[in-house]
């Protein structure tokens, strides 16, 4: 039921986004036609959904995360986040490192001499095959006076 | 004649060397993801479409298409040594193929898989070739009241087929369309949806929105509950299936052909359906219905020539009418508009070299998948016993250096990073990304040719009804929708949604 009424929320934005961005007429449709029809598309189906959860009894939701690891779930979405604000800055070599090194010993622990040889072959192998062979630049950050 | 020719051009294309060294890193990765849990073809094409920029369009295009049929090979080793499906074609393929293998009998379930996949990936080759300039001819009198109906079709197929509550796909239809409709109007050029972020004015990206949802979504999934995983590999013995597995077999897998290419080909549909419905076909059709589910052969045969040739078959909506039928044709169209090339019913007589070089790759990258998945089965027996604790860190790094590199933007890490949160929530309440993936690529296409047709009409939709190809792609999608709310047929649908799950 959370999920529909989300979703119904999500769609009567979305209508009063077409709504503002002008319907036109049917002659000559403006370019919030095929938007606020499809907000109110959606938000019908999402009350369909509130309805029915409504009638037949919904799942409670904390029972959706019940015996899982969703800690680890949420680490991840963090890290990843932390990696994209510092990705420019601090560039791909020191970010991925750090990313791999934190997954492999925090998230689903490996032995620390595995993690070591996987995070730095992966990063390097990465970096390099990006750079040097498809020339597709990925940040060096603070180490562009070694890897330039 | 005139086919031979143009198909001898093909080989042409393909056999260059830069072609052929795509073919074969192509089908090496999709069996090499195929085989892989965690990570499936659609994720694998996300990440390597950046890197079809840096060659010819031939070879980008010959690759990609390389690695979407070559993971339905790979998809069933996994499903029979390990009881885990490589990729969701081959979920049926846990069934009685894992049973093989867990009676001693994993060597013929794997190699009547290699022989059924090649069999019917050869079938569908021919076919492709004999059937798509034939519907390209055809293709050429649609206007846009056909374009539109014929993806509202598409879309209302796909959430008919999708298992669970068909308003919740219908619903992530219409949030893909939105999804897709975000950036510059194509006819006012005012900016939609993009609440004055200027990253948002080309549109959300395709690459992050599908990595996202397909694979960090999966991956988060997977974290959730630690993964035990077993291999049988102690008793593969000889991969020759014996002549009772052949007369078990042989009509199994010319049924599966035949049925996977016509799902295939339906939009909507795709390997996944097909490898449903082939099973299901068996088990109906056999003298012995007690053995499936415990290692019946032919319960691995035919669903794996299903998969195989509707993954050859999707090939002919993308390529005669530019309408991705599922969503790794999606990413295949992506490439192509990547290169300038728009697939459609020009595009045989406007790039024959594509055209055929595709085809003919198709029919070398089958002969090199025989001989990767048979002789070489060991040593993806190997790559199976790599750790799912080592394996997720360099798919989430695969996943975050492709989405940057394929717009060299840091935004597109958070969109994909919001989209796998996203995904990983709608795992959880039941929404499936399919629908939502699909309409997102058809959006702009569906609203573009809905515009066209209301501006050719006038504002009269009697257009869409007053044409009689557009009015049977609407009888259809309104059938399709009907359908559940009679009771008699909702539980027919339900059951194969139990089915599947």
């Amino acid at each position: 039921m959370w999920g529909g009424l989300v979703w119904l929320v999500l769609g009567i934005f979305v209508a009063f986004q077409g709504y503002e961005l002008g319907l036109g007429q049917t002659r000559e449709p403006g370019s919030g036609f095929a938007i606020f029809w499809l907000g109110l598309l959606t938000a019908a189906f999402a009350a369909s959904i509130v309805f029915s959860a409504i009638k037949n009894g919904s799942e409670d939701i904390a029972s959706l995360w019940r015996e899982t690891r969703w800690g680890k779930v949420m680490l991840i979405i963090a890290l990843l986040l932390v990696f994209g604000y510092l990705f420019d800055t601090i560039g791909f070599v020191i970010c991925s490192l750090a990313l791999l090194l934190v997954l492999m010993r925090f998230v689903d622990p490996v032995a620390w001499p595995t993690a070591l040889l996987v995070s730095f072959g992966a990063t390097f192998g990465i970096w390099y095959v990006m750079n040097k062979l498809l020339l597709i630049q990925l940040p060096n950050g603070w180490l562009s006076p070694w890897l330039g | 004649m005139e086919i031979l020719s143009a198909l001898g051009h093909g080989f042409a294309v393909a056999l260059q060397p830069v072609n052929l060294m795509a073919c074969f890193f192509g089908v090496f990765i999709g069996t090499l993801v195929g085989v892989l849990p965690g990570i499936g073809p659609v994720s694998a094409m996300a990440l390597l479409l950046p890197v079809t920029l840096s060659g010819s369009p031939e070879a980008g295009i010959i690759m990609m298409a390389g690695i979407y049929y070559g993971s339905m090979y790979g998809g069933s080793t996994t499903s029979i040594l390990v009881n885990i499906p490589g990729e969701a074609a081959s979920v049926v393929t846990c069934l009685d193929g894992h049973q093989m293998a867990k009676n001693g009998r994993a060597g013929p379930a794997l190699g009547i898989a290699a022989i059924g996949s090649f069999a019917a990936g050869t079938f569908a080759i021919i076919a492709l070739m004999l059937v798509a300039p034939m519907l390209a001819r055809f293709a050429i009198a649609f206007g846009p009241p056909e374009y539109f109906s014929l993806m509202v079709l598409g879309l209302t197929v796909l959430a008919f087929l999708t298992h669970g509550s068909m308003a919740k796909a219908l619903l992530m239809a219409c949030v893909g369309v939105t999804l897709g409709l975000v950036g510059i109007d194509q006819i006012t050029a005012a900016p939609r949806l993009t609440f004055d972020r200027l990253e948002l004015l080309d549109g959300v990206g395709l690459i992050p929105v599908v990595m996202g949802l397909f694979g960090v979504a999966e991956i988060l999934a997977n974290i959730e509950r630690s993964i035990r995983r077993e291999v049988v590999s102690s008793r593969i013995g000889s991969l020759w299936p014996t002549a009772q597995d052949w007369a078990y077999s042989k009509w199994a897998i010319l049924r599966g052909t035949v049925l996977g290419f016509f799902l295939g080909v339906l939009p909507g549909g795709g390997a996944v359906i097909s490898s449903f419905a082939s099973y299901a076909l068996e088990r109906k059709l056999s003298k012995r219905p007690e053995m499936f589910g415990k290692g019946a052969i032919e319960g691995v045969a035919g669903p794996e020539a299903a998969n195989n040739s509707a993954a050859g078959g999707a090939f002919i909506p993308l390529l005669t009418l530019g309408i991705p039928p599922n969503v790794v044709m999606a990413l295949l169209l992506g490439a192509f508009i990547i290169h300038g090339i728009q697939p459609g019913p020009l595009l045989i007589t406007q790039n024959p070299g594509i055209f055929w070089g595709i085809v003919a790759s198709m029919y070398i990258g089958n002969i090199m998948l025989l001989i990767l998945n048979f002789p070489l089965i060991g040593m993806w027996v190997q790559v199976l016993k790599v750790p799912y604790k080592l394996l997720f860190p360099l798919i989430l790094m695969f996943c975050v250096v492709g989405v940057f590199s394929s717009g060299s933007a840091v935004f597109d890490v958070f969109v994909m990073t919001v989209f796998g949160l996203l995904g990983y929530l709608m795992r959880k309440f039941g929404y499936e990304p399919a629908p939502l993936v699909l309409a997102f690529v058809l959006g702009p296409m569906v609203e573009n040719n809905l515009r066209k047709s209301l501006i050719l009409s006038q504002g009269d939709f009697s257009i869409f009804i007053e044409r009689p190809i557009s009015l049977a792609c609407l009888l259809m999608a309104a059938a399709m929708l009907i359908v559940p709310l009679l009771p008699a047929l909702r539980a027919k649908r339900e059951a194969v949604a139990l089915d599947q799950e």
